[in-house]
């Protein structure tokens, strides 16, 4: 994930598969499909698509909430000149 | 005229090792025994001195983040191993989340973790719980952080300390926790830079 937070490795999409330390790597310089190990026996391990279709939807909604925020933050100032009622989105795009 | 007393071994009258040479080692004292360096003297190294100062210090890392509240933390540690880095004397190990100190000694240890939630966590803490028996652990050290609901990824970190009088390696040992109230919070992990890493120091011998 990078510091904007946007997901960027399929690290981010195992992580919020399950809770806790579910999952590591034998290389933890090489953080591959080929290494990711399971340590909880409980889970099961992802296929490598799975991880790779996982972190693009991820990566999807991320844009497109970054999108949509964007947007409501653009409309929300707008509506507020003109004294018009904003939209839940747009008060939490504004506001949080 | 200067004398010259040429001896190998010095012993007091009662037959004990006061200084003693063999093969270019020399030897002061026995063990149980203390020698004293008199107030207004100096004791100065010019050379090398081991087993002095720091004989121990260690720093360990989580490589991978991990969701939600973890302690003891079991997994996906790792020994610092960058090019800068080196630790002094055997080190720490760790089984199951639990550690085990290389010698007796007095040890200052320090637990920092960095949190990431796109949402709000009350708290986001790390704990440290420690034991004399190797079995009942109690929280000593805890530092909370929290993080805010911002619509957008947003950090924290907590980071404890304490000293550990080790007496007994096989029952003076601790673990490491996280604890945060939003169970969707992370904890990062990665191997090549600290964001939640422990460090162990030995100040001295046990007290």
């Amino acid at each position: 994930m990078d510091i904007n937070g946007r997901p960027n490795h399929i690290e981010d999409y195992l992580a919020q598969l399950h809770l806790g330390q579910w999952f590591g790597w034998s290389d933890s310089k090489n953080k591959m499909y080929v290494n990711l190990i399971i340590h909880d026996d409980s889970k099961s391990k992802p296929t490598e698509q799975e991880c790779t279709d996982g972190l693009a939807t991820m990566q999807s909604d991320f844009d497109t909430k970054k999108t949509n925020n964007a947007n409501n933050r653009t409309s929300g100032k707008a509506k507020l000149k003109t004294g018009e009622a904003l939209t839940d989105a747009e008060v939490e795009a504004l506001f949080g | 005229m200067t004398s010259i007393l040429k001896a190998d071994d010095i012993q007091d009258s009662s037959g004990n090792n006061i200084i003693n040479e063999n093969a270019n080692t020399i030897t002061i004292g026995a063990s149980g025994d203390t020698i004293t360096i008199p107030s207004g003297a100096t004791l100065s190294n010019l050379g090398t001195a081991s087993g002095f100062g720091i004989t121990e210090a260690d720093m360990w890392r989580i490589t991978t983040e991990f969701q939600g509240s973890v302690g003891p933390i079991t997994a996906n540690w790792e020994r610092c191993d960058e090019d800068t880095f080196e630790k002094i004397g055997t080190g720490m190990s760790v089984s199951s989340g639990y550690w085990t100190f290389p010698t007796t000694g007095l040890y200052y240890v320090n637990w920092k973790a960095t949190f990431r939630l796109n949402g709000e966590t009350q708290y986001a803490y790390v704990h440290i719980n420690t034991t004399a028996n190797n079995s009942s652990y109690t929280e000593r050290a805890i530092s909370f952080g929290m993080i805010p609901n911002i619509s957008a990824n947003a950090y924290c970190h907590g980071m404890c300390d304490l000293f550990i009088n080790v007496t007994d390696t096989a029952n003076d040992k601790l673990y490491f926790g996280t604890n945060v109230q939003n169970s969707s919070t992370y904890t990062l992990g990665n191997s090549g830079s600290n964001y939640a890493n422990a460090t162990f120091i030995r100040l001295a011998g046990s007290q």
